[in-house]
């Protein structure tokens, strides 16, 4: 039991430092930083929800694999992106990308 | 205990690797080299470059020798000589070299010196390459044995090496494993030709001590996990267990670094386009042969 | 049960000392690596959680994922080495309120909901990866098989993004 809210407030500091390093970043490398670490602290949630919770349930060990699966996603869309805007304006700083607005 | 016979053997073979290296880069054998030249090592100054990012510049070589060591915990040296048998050590081997790359990307960046860095993140491209077929080519050998335990992949060779069930992913492996411990025909992160040594170039004394030491521990570990993976472990007539890993594993540290003479330095360029465009898809082959003939004649 | 637990938040501890220094350094190859032992820090900690193929499968995934990030924001940073001591963020203010309320309302539900007995142990290592593998081949399939095909057409997203434009 003491494991679980271990991890689980673990998970929450994982979370508040991702949101604030997505919130207050100008670079879109950095920001996408902050949200791998939300996802990383999303994952240790999963994993101690699995273990400590329902450890006969694999579906948990599966959602974990999805997460990694998003988290490799967001960085190859993202320095795609980012590589095409760099080509274009040369640099990635999200505050000149107001034209992105719709 | 294993942990203390499986250590001295590391070393012991580490030393041996790097006597062979040095008979197959100077044509010269000289037993006591690597002591003489360890010694005088450790006797230079070690200098530290202007402006370093200090932290990557200390931890590089270090966590080199780390990634080796902890490699080598799960490979299985004989019945039951195993410093940890993992339930997914076969995995485990791999997720341990990765940060191979992560040192020498450290080590690359934290002199600021513009040869190694280029050196250190030659090597990250050259991980990108690489490590695709290699987890490829272990998910064929894990099908055979049904496992990813190091001691179960060997024991699952104990009528056929894997090495003839499955001769394809052992080519794979063995260049991946080249790639891996960046010898010659792969050595794009050292280059001496034209990087000058590229990440070691600005390593000096003992410092470059540790770093040599975990080249060649590295070395002896990739080798050790052929030898586990493909070369049947320590299975074999006549000797004991522990003699014939030591062989095989010696024997494929040797025929890597024979290997390397003959091949000229692939570039960079050249050795993405080969691995993607060759090596990962002969790595996926391999796996479907496999998966065929383990439904049709067994393992 | 508290050796278990004291390791977890160990490792956690790290994991969230690594993810401050993400944002606390200017270097920015120091950020990025400092991810990367974050990332290693949370694997490690599903080791301590006997979560042992996820662990291995993280720490060995991220360390490669964490490095090309290095690389890319050695391309794309003005000041990669942060010799300059660049300021790079905006409205720090509400983003650490934000961080901080976010930290604190998770916190708040992981304390106050009762989340019942916890189970006292786990299947042994071998019998969780070889169940981890039948549930992927059975029940899991088509969610695993989504992802296999998302991670294809996001490859190829990416590169067609990122590609030059020949100019004819």
């Amino acid at each position: 039991m003491i494991t679980l809210l271990v991890a689980l407030i673990i998970g929450a500091l994982l979370f508040g430092i991702g949101l604030y390093g997505a919130l207050s970043q100008t670079n879109l490398v950095m920001i996408m930083m902050g949200v791998e670490l939300m996802l990383g602290g999303a994952m240790v949630n999963l994993v101690a929800f699995w273990r400590f919770l329902h450890p006969e349930v694999y579906a948990g060990q599966v959602f974990v694999l999805v997460v990694m699966t998003v988290m490799a996603l967001e960085m190859a869309v993202g320095f795609g992106v980012g590589t095409a805007r760099f080509r274009a304006r040369g640099s990635v700083e999200m505050e000149e990308a107001r034209e992105l607005k719709g | 205990m294993s942990f203390l016979p499986v250590v001295l053997a590391l070393l012991a073979g580490a030393y041996l690797v790097a006597v062979l290296e040095g008979w197959v880069s100077t044509g010269r054998f000289r037993p006591a080299g690597p002591i003489l030249s360890g010694l005088a090592l450790l006797g230079q100054e070690s200098l530290v470059p202007r402006t370093p990012d200090r932290i990557f510049f200390e931890a590089g070589p270090v966590l080199l020798l780390t990634s080796a060591l902890l490699a080598s915990a799960v490979l299985p040296l004989g019945p039951g000589v195993v410093i940890v048998d993992l339930a997914t050590g076969a995995l485990f081997v791999n997720a341990a070299l990765v940060y191979v790359m992560v040192a020498l990307v450290m080590s690359g960046w934290g002199p600021d010196a513009a040869y190694a860095m280029v050196g250190g993140f030659r090597f990250l491209g050259q991980l990108v390459g690489y490590s695709m077929p290699i987890v490829m080519v272990i998910a064929a050998v894990a099908m055979r044995a049904e496992s990813l335990a190091t001691t179960e992949v060997v024991e699952s060779q104990a009528a056929l090496w894997n090495a003839l069930y499955q001769p394809v992913g052992f080519v794979v492996f063995m260049a991946a494993a080249m790639a891996l411990c960046f010898l010659p025909p792969f050595d794009l992160p050292t280059a001496p030709g034209e990087l000058a040594g590229g990440v070691v170039a600005e390593y000096t004394g003992w410092r470059l001590a540790v770093l040599r030491l975990a080249r060649a521990v590295l070395v002896v570990t990739v080798a050790a996990a052929v030898t586990v993976f493909f070369l049947g472990g320590w299975h074999g007539p006549v000797l004991p267990p522990w003699a014939w890993s030591a062989v095989k594993t010696l024997a494929v540290a040797a025929g890597m670094l024979a290997a390397g003479r003959y091949v000229p330095r692939v570039r960079e360029e050249h050795l993405l386009a080969w691995w993607w465009k060759l090596g990962i898809p002969l790595a996926l082959l391999n796996i479907f042969v496999v998966g065929i003939m383990l439904v049709t004649v067994g393992g | 049960m508290l050796l278990q637990a004291l390791f977890a938040g160990f490792f956690g501890m790290a994991a969230v000392w690594f993810g401050v220094v993400v944002f606390r350094t200017s270097s920015m190859v120091r950020s990025a690596l400092a991810l990367l032992f974050s990332m290693t820090a949370v694997g490690a900690m599903f080791l301590a959680m006997e979560a042992e193929f996820l662990g291995v499968l993280q720490i060995m995934m991220m360390a490669t994922e964490m490095a090309i990030m290095a690389i890319f924001m050695v391309m794309y940073m003005m000041d990669p080495g942060g010799l300059g001591q660049m300021d790079m963020s905006h409205q720090k203010r509400a983003a650490q309120a934000a961080g901080v309320l976010g930290a604190l309302v998770a916190i708040g539900v992981a304390l106050l909901t009762s989340w019942g007995p916890a189970a006292n142990a786990a299947p042994g290592a071998a019998e969780q990866t070889r169940l981890l593998g039948i549930e992927l081949m059975e029940r899991s399939m088509l969610i695993f098989e989504t992802a296999g095909v998302t991670i294809l057409t996001a490859m190829i997203a990416a590169t067609a993004a990122a590609i030059e434009r020949r100019r004819r």
